[in-house]
């Protein structure tokens, strides 16, 4: 769905239909270089399940325009103003990757937005060697490349996959180029630059879900399983797959989040 | 184009790991017509194609599923649709992009059940289509209106063995907003990849080389998720609100897979044209030595025309490999590797020395494919086109001495044996004449 927000065309996937007041609200918040595709399989499944989704793409991301927002902090508050924007007072947030970290900084500024948390192939922080950053600069198809090779396991690099007919490594790339070009530096820098997720993690007091992968070279299962023990209250799984995990493994994934959003009501 | 492994490793793995459950190394044969639901919930979640997995084999089954990520992959391809024939794939594509009022600019030199499809039978579905010289740039630029949705070709013609020049007419649909389909049956992902060439979609017939017995008949859509779909007034059927999964936009859920995501929902769901899984599996162990066979085909094709420009009976001689041919430049570019395993050429004493030639072969197989392991002819002017004049024949490109030659993986030099007591019968065929 397209809205004018700030003086900007901005686009948000509620899964094709409008949103309801009375239901509770999942807002998926994509990672660095990413947009709304990346829940392509979660978005129309909470639908159905009865939630109305948000899934924004970030200014510059996607069907999103407008100058992009440089930090995590940034990014947190574009968010919360969407979320005001379209009366959304309080959601359970979806975040893979750098979602994590912008849902984490959300957690501790914003807690009274925040129903549940699910961090999807995260961490408290998320450092980015110097070549990839240079890389996205110099070459960002590249840079796109490298992601996602590195983002899939041995199953996801074979095009294994239980949605039939898809390749996931094209299918990334192609999602990638979709944005603006210098939107993945700019992501990448936000991620190297926020340094805040261990206090953001030791002040959530709700019950959180981390949904981690085993071969996770983005985003090591090491520094995952660090943000669970910096939260007071974090079910966790570790799946096996690469750090794209919404993709290589849907199914896996709605059915931990769904189990957990029953332990909301 | 993201690719951890490379195309022989891609060509024997992609889309398939040892069975979980009973260890089977080889991609099992899932000779089914349904799945059982987990619980209703799963159900409902297929129909609507919120998540991935089988329902009916009509629109997607595991066997099928693992050819199509192989072809994907080896293509550079986002997601890819396999169906029961090349033609069923093509037919899939027009239909997809288009509906009535639509226009589509296509090469006028493609094999005939492509031309007549758009010719004949799509218009009378109100979709009409401008046939252009696959080789002029201009006319092809000057053929796109405003209603254009579609730009197709073939990589190497049938059987006229032109080459069309992809990058250059993919930037023209570029600039002109209409996405380029390539049927790329004669060159397969091995000797050119047409989306990294800036193609949008790619369409097989895997009865060809791909499946490589003749053994099969099958097709495939690969896209390569690099068109921007987001104009609705343009694309109303991919971008707008679409009947199929509840008024849903196909652009705005999929993105990149917008367009197999409406060929599977839309195309295989109220068409039909399924693959069988068996079909789907020999296929597959066809692309297991995809590239080791094209090497020896283009290895037999090069001996071959080295034998042909010798010999006496042979009046004219074409492949794109041969420096006189007109395509030879843009072939070099774009197939380094080599132009295809498919030569015509024509035969001194006209038709009927072209029919002495065919009948008196043995072990080349006179009949209608191509891409065959064995080497396979045919005489246009004897059988498909027999009904037509010498001058109706030129009109359609083609001369009533021509043979075309798929050439096989035989040892070439049996296959010489083989051609020499042909050309014997049609000389004296051609000396009578004379
Ligand atoms: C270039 C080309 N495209 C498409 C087709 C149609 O393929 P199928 O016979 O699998 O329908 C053929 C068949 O000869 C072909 O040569």
């Amino acid at each position: 769905m397209y809205t004018d927000f700030k003086g900007n065309k901005v686009y948000f996937s509620t899964g094709g239909i409008n949103l309801v007041n009375d239901k509770e609200t999942l807002c998926f918040v994509h990672g660095a270089g990413q947009n709304h595709y990346s829940f392509t399989q979660q978005i129309r499944y909470f639908v159905s399940q009865g939630y109305n989704v948000v899934a924004p793409d970030f200014p510059g991301h996607g069907f999103s325009e407008g100058n992009q927002t440089t930090s995590i902090e940034e990014d947190m508050l574009w968010l919360s103003e969407l979320l005001a924007f379209l009366k959304i007072e309080k959601a359970t947030f979806i975040g893979h990757s750098q979602g994590c970290l912008t849902i984490l900084e959300l957690a501790e500024k914003k807690p009274e937005l925040v129903r549940g948390l699910v961090f999807v192939a995260g961490a408290m922080s998320i450092p980015v060697n110097d070549f990839l950053i240079d890389t996205s600069i110099d070459n960002p198809e590249k840079a796109y490349d490298l992601m996602v090779t590195w983002g899939q396991d041995n199953y996801g690099s074979f095009s294994i996959s239980d949605w039939p007919g898809h390749n996931h490594l094209a299918e990334g790339n192609a999602v990638m180029k979709m944005n603006d070009s210098s939107v993945l530096t700019t992501d990448l820098k936000s991620c190297n630059l926020y340094d805040n997720g261990k206090q953001a993690a030791s002040k959530i007091k709700i019950n959180c879900l981390a949904v981690l992968a085993k071969f996770d070279m983005m985003t090591p299962l090491k520094k995952g399983l660090q943000m669970v023990e910096n939260i007071k209250q974090c079910d966790y799984k570790i799946l096996e797959c690469g750090h794209f995990l919404p993709i290589e493994k849907p199914k896996e994934l709605n059915a931990l989040i769904k189990n957990y959003l029953n332990t909301l009501k | 184009m993201s690719e951890k492994y490379k195309f022989d490793t891609m060509s024997l793995h992609s889309g398939h790991v040892p069975d979980k459950e009973t260890g089977s190394r080889a991609v099992p044969i899932y000779q089914t017509t349904s799945y059982v639901f987990k619980d209703t919930d799963e159900a409902a979640a297929l129909y609507n194609m919120e998540i991935g997995g089988h329902l009916y084999t009509r629109i997607s089954n595991p066997t099928i599923a693992t050819l199509e990520q192989r072809l994907a992959s080896l293509d550079g391809g986002v997601s890819c649709v396999a169906c029961s024939s090349g033609m069923a794939a093509m037919h899939l594509v027009v239909t997809a992009i288009c509906s009535s009022g639509d226009h589509i600019v296509a090469s006028n030199k493609m094999y005939g059940a492509n031309i007549n499809l758009l010719q004949h039978t799509m218009t009378r579905f109100g979709i009409e289509t401008a046939f252009v010289n696959p080789n002029n740039l201009e006319e092809i630029e000057k053929a796109i209106m405003p209603n254009t949705k579609l730009v197709f070709g073939e990589v190497i013609g049938n059987p006229g063995l032109n080459v069309m020049n992809v990058p250059e007419v993919a930037k023209i649909c570029k600039k002109k907003n209409v996405p380029l389909a390539i049927d790329a049956t004669f060159n397969t992902p091995y000797l050119m990849k047409p989306i990294s060439y800036g193609a949008n979609i790619v369409i097989h017939s895997l009865t060809k080389w791909i499946g490589g017995h003749g053994i099969a008949i099958g097709g495939a859509i690969i896209n390569g998720g690099n068109f921007d779909w987001g104009n609705k007034e343009k694309f109303p059927t991919i971008s707008g609100s679409h009947f199929a999964l509840n008024g849903i936009s196909f652009w705005e859920e999929f993105g990149p897979s917008a367009l197999t995501a409406k060929i599977r929902a839309e195309g295989m769901y109220n068409f039909g044209p399924s693959l069988s899984p068996n079909n789907a599996f020999y296929i597959l162990q066809g692309i297991e030595t995809l590239s080791l066979r094209m090497k020896k085909h283009i290895e037999n094709t090069k001996m071959i025309l080295e034998f042909l420009k010798e010999n006496e009976a042979v009046s004219w001689l074409r492949h794109p490999d041969l420096h006189d041919h007109p395509d030879h430049k843009i072939a070099k570019k774009i197939l380094p590797l080599g132009s295809g395993s498919i030569i015509v050429f024509g035969i001194k004493g006209g038709r009927d020395a072209g029919k002495a030639f065919i009948e008196n072969v043995k072990l080349s197989s006179h009949l209608a494919n191509v891409g065959d392991a064995k080497t396979l002819l045919i005489h246009p002017g004897s059988t498909t086109h027999s009904h037509l004049s010498s001058e109706a024949m030129k009109m359609s490109g083609l001369t009533d001495d021509m043979i075309r030659l798929s050439v096989g993986l035989e040892d070439i030099e049996d296959i010489k044996i083989d051609f020499e007591k042909g050309f014997k019968a049609a000389a004296k065929i051609s000396s009578k004449r004379s």
